[in-house]
């Protein structure tokens, strides 16, 4: 499914980069999928095929919260927004995550 | 835990979140317009959902849907295999409600975890019954037991009919205790202190009254003693017995109707006694109770040093389970192991083996459809579906037979259930119903069964190889293997009683009566027992027709034993006891093979049976020899011939006759031997003994009755087994059947081709046969040697046929030939009419 061009997302760097644009407030769906592809200067696209599940499993999870609301074409949306233990979990991930990208770079490095 | 709770919110909302989830896709995609494609929708939604966790219940329902419709394509097959697990299970569901029954199911009585009963143990004696001051003694004085109850069962006559009554002595608490209230009128009350009263059990009012509801208030005569009925039970109150008795009545009125009976001041030798029952009070264990009763008997035994055994404790059982209350034995040594368990392995392990065969004949059956399926499943796998998502269809398939099996074999269970019922006198109160533990158990085996006959069939068919012919030939060889087994043991029960009816057991059995005259119950003492005894032998011998009249403290074949457990001469062993006269060996035809009876009363002289001799002095002479009984020595003065006075069923059972001794007088049984048929005798006999004493009433039997009760009961099971066994050899030829004409199907071309080459009509059968030889002669060597371990648990049970006899092995194994070699033929036939210009010009 991913194009040369976009990079796959490697496993759980998804539920992170959701948690990290929820921060800034609550979002729909798409919206959720255009910051993430804006933020990386469009070299990410998320995929709706997984961005859904994705965001199903966070809820599920407790991670996030839903609500339907108004969207700004006035059309019915889904709004998700971060609850207390999503940023918790969002820290840890980060975490991870750095610990992670510096040490793939070190070995790529030598 | 939150992440449950939503899931399950999810669950019961599916409908509502599955809309939403439309909407928001859709949504997603007004957004993205034109912005890159959106993929298949219900696909994206069927992941989405899929991180909710519950979409294997959608394919289950899939599954189900399908595989409902499959069977209802082929309503043959389906019917053909749930009546085959029908059978498989139904036998399992009977033989675990019985086991229910007794082990697991509480008595229908108020608060059955808190009801305990006690017997009593002594490292040298145990006893099922309590004596009664015993217990009176612990109701005063415990602290652990919030109630005690005392249930002695006796025999009354009635004015007017002949067969006496079972009357229930009870401490008037017991209905209370048991939470029971009465149907009409009402039952016996511990405050009222009242005259003689009884409550009549449904039946008895029954059959005796006409169910009149004018019965309560109305006066009866029990043992010629006036007696008001105060009330009758329900019909499912159980009490705490397993007899049906008539009727209950307070156990203070007992001296009343048994004049002279010192139940309340005695403790009586040979461990006699009334069943002891108590409540726990709230807040203590049984363990404590143990413990208090025990330092109870310590303190009476200062009191009662004959009374109470040394060291003698008193463990409990829970008191509300058939299995706890049913027999009463009592004896000296180590008491014997629980005899239930073994049996109900064997019964297990035959009524599983039933379900085995049914389930290897599924499996042949579903491997066989599975090459109608052929191409079905080639289609599915060419669209997309894995091997597991295949397998796991498949095995719904099963379930789903299996389910259906169970809930028919539920039904055919609970049909058994009640036939066994009525030819097993079981309790009225019992209830056939199958509760929870029996549902349950029919749907855990229903499961069992279908990963039995279903898995590997499933397994098979997936991987496309089941046209494979070696688990057909396995399951062939288990069917032959389990129906062989039963076979077997039916054919040893038929042989056992084969010889129950035809062997002579050792002692004559057709014209003898006994009477209880049941004088200890009355007070007797033992130069009034005496007297009484002398008066009553001399009116016997004025009877024509009377050959002979002896004294014996056990009836052969009645309901009472002792048994003694001893060592002697380095030899462990369980002997029979009994203490006879002189002229028992006349009266019982028992020869004396060495040495001679008794003298006289008194003396310290034994007579032992020849299987006890050959046991404990092997290869030596036994006159002469001492025997210690732990009571004392006595010395062996004869031998007489094997007679199963006790355990008919037992070849090897070893017998010691003591003489009587005076203080045995008044627990004595007579025994008359008559020179023609005994039958008509049994009135006069009876009114002859009640009018040496107008107070006692003597109990009249024949012998031949209870010789009659003990064989049935051989005759039930190998019934029973030999239906069992019936239906597995015919399931296992129905198998057979299917093989042979699979494999002549299959091979037609073959077999076409070879008969154009000039193949003798012998070599195509041979061709057709050779792959069913193997399976069945393994299955034959594995079921004899099964059979052989198995039936080891039975050899106690045989009336002297071993459990490896001959005779029954080849004519199971003969018979299961037979019907296999037809069954295989009968479709083998069809090989030799192949036509080989047809076959060859078939595709």
């Amino acid at each position: 499914m991913a194009k040369s061009a976009t990079p796959a997302l490697l496993q759980g760097t998804l539920d992170l980069l959701i948690l990290h644009a929820l921060q800034r407030g609550e979002m729909h769906g798409y919206a959720i999928a255009q910051c993430i592809h804006l933020l990386s200067d469009e070299a990410l696209r998320v995929e709706e095929g997984s961005l859904y599940p994705a965001l199903y499993r966070l809820e599920l999870d407790g991670a996030i919260k839903a609500r339907w609301g108004l969207s700004e074409n006035n059309r019915k949306a889904k709004y998700y927004d971060i609850t207390a233990r999503g940023k918790k979990l969002m820290t840890q991930q980060q975490e991870t995550w750095s610990r992670l990208s510096v040490a793939v770079d070190r070995v790529l490095a030598r | 835990m939150n992440q449950l709770f939503r899931r399950i919110r999810y669950l019961l909302n599916r409908r509502r979140f599955d809309r939403e989830l439309a909407n928001e896709m859709e949504f997603h995609r007004e957004m993205a317009d034109g912005n890159g494609a959106f993929g298949n929708t219900l696909r994206l939604r069927e992941e989405a959902r899929d991180a909710w966790g519950w979409t294997w219940i959608d394919r289950l329902s899939q599954d189900l849907r399908y595989a409902l419709r499959k069977l209802r394509q082929s309503p043959g097959f389906t019917l053909a295999a749930v009546l085959m697990l029908a059978i498989g299970i139904g036998v399992n569901v009977a033989a675990f409600s019985f086991f229910n029954f007794f082990v697991l199911k509480p008595l229908p009585v108020r608060d059955p975890g808190t009801l305990l009963r006690f017997e009593r143990r002594s490292p040298r004696n145990y006893a099922s019954d309590v004596p009664y001051p015993e217990i009176a003694f612990f109701r005063e004085h415990s602290r652990t037991l919030s109630a005690v109850l005392a249930l002695d069962p006796s025999r009354l006559t009635i004015d007017g009919e002949q067969k006496p009554l079972t009357v229930h002595f009870v401490t008037p608490n017991f209905f209370h205790e048991l939470g029971a209230s009465a149907m009409l009128g009402r039952t016996l009350d511990e405050h009222a202190a009242a005259g003689p009263e009884v409550v009549l059990s449904y039946g008895f009012w029954q059959r005796h009254f006409g169910a009149d509801p004018l019965t309560v208030g109305r006066m009866i005569h029990l043992n010629n003693k006036p007696v008001t009925v105060i009330g009758i039970a329900y019909k499912d109150f159980s009490g705490l017995s397993m007899e049906n008795p008539d009727l209950w009545a307070a156990v203070d009125q007992q001296p009343y109707f048994l004049e002279g009976s010192k139940l309340f001041t005695e403790f009586p030798e040979n461990g006699g006694g009334v069943k002891m029952f108590a409540r726990l009070q709230p807040g203590f264990t049984a363990q404590a109770a143990e413990a208090e009763l025990r330092s109870l008997a310590a303190q009476l035994r200062k009191q009662q040093p004959a009374g109470i055994w040394e060291n003698e404790s008193l463990p409990s059982q829970p008191g509300a389970y058939a299995k706890n209350i049913t027999g009463s034995r009592s004896g000296s040594g180590k008491v014997d192991g629980d005899e239930l368990y073994p049996v109900v392995a064997l019964v297990g392990a035959l009524v599983l083996l039933i379900l085995g065969v049914a389930c290897g004949n599924l499996g042949s059956l579903l491997l066989a459809r599975g090459v109608a399926r052929e191409r079905e499943i080639a289609i599915r796998v060419s669209v997309g579906a894995g091997r597991g998502r295949l397998i796991r269809q498949l095995f719904t398939e099963s379930l789903l037979l299996a389910l259906l099996g169970s809930a028919a074999g539920l039904g055919l269970g609970y049909v058994v259930f009640r036939i066994l019922m009525v030819y097993s006198s079981t309790p009225a109160w019992m209830n056939p119903t199958p509760d929870w533990r029996v549902i349950v158990f029919a749907i855990a085996i229903g499961f069992g069964a279908a990963v039995l006959f279903g898995l590997t069939p499933a397994l098979q068919l997936a991987r496309q190889r089941h046209r494979a012919t070696t688990l057909r030939q396995f399951l062939i060889g288990a069917q032959v293997a389990g129906s062989c087994v039963l076979l077997i043991v039916a054919g040893l029960l038929v042989r056992a009683l084969d010889r129950a009816m035809t062997a002579h057991p050792g002692f004559e059995y057709q014209q003898v009566l006994s009477i209880a005259p049941g004088l200890a119950a009355h007070g007797y003492s033992p130069a009034a027992a005496r007297g009484y005894i002398s008066a009553l032998e001399n009116r016997l011998h004025g009877i024509p027709g009377v050959q002979s009249v002896s004294l014996a403290t056990f009836v052969p074949l009645g309901r009472g034993v002792a048994t003694m457990g001893v060592t002697i001469n380095g030899h462990p062993i369980e002997v029979h006891i009994n203490s006879v006269d002189s002229h028992f060996f006349e009266t019982m035809s028992v020869p004396l093979l060495r040495g001679r009876d008794f003298r006289g009363v008194d003396a310290h002289e034994i007579v032992i049976s020849d299987s006890m001799a050959r046991q404990v002095w092997p290869g030596e002479n036994p006159l002469g020899k001492i025997f210690n009984s732990g009571a004392g020595d006595f010395s062996v003065v004869g031998v007489a011939a094997n007679a199963r006075l006790v355990a008919m069923q037992d070849a090897s059972a070893a017998q010691a006759y003591f003489s009587v001794a005076a203080e045995e007088l008044p627990s004595m049984f007579m025994l008359v031997k008559t020179s023609g048929p005994p039958e008509g005798l049994v009135p006069f006999v009876a009114s002859i003994a009640h009018s040496i004493d107008p107070k006692v009433f003597p109990q009249v039997e024949l012998l031949k009755s209870s010789f009659k009760e003990r064989v049935q009961g051989t005759q039930y099971s190998a019934v029973a087994v030999g239906a069992l066994g019936f239906v597995a050899l015919l399931l296992a030829c129905f198998g057979i059947v299917g093989l042979v004409a699979f494999s002549v199907s299959q091979r037609t071309k073959e077999i076409g081709l070879r008969m154009a080459l000039g193949a003798a009509p012998r070599d195509i059968l041979s061709l057709v046969l050779r792959q069913l030889s193997r399976p069945v002669v393994a299955g034959l060597v594995v079921g004899v040697g099964l059979a052989a371990g198995l039936s080891q648990i039975l050899s106690k049970q045989l009336y002297g046929i071993s459990h490896l006899d001959p005779l029954a092995y080849f004519a199971a194994v003969g018979i299961f030939a037979l019907a296999v070699a037809f069954a295989a033929l009968l479709p083998a036939r069809r090989a030799l009419r192949v036509d080989p210009l047809l076959a060859l010009r078939q595709d």
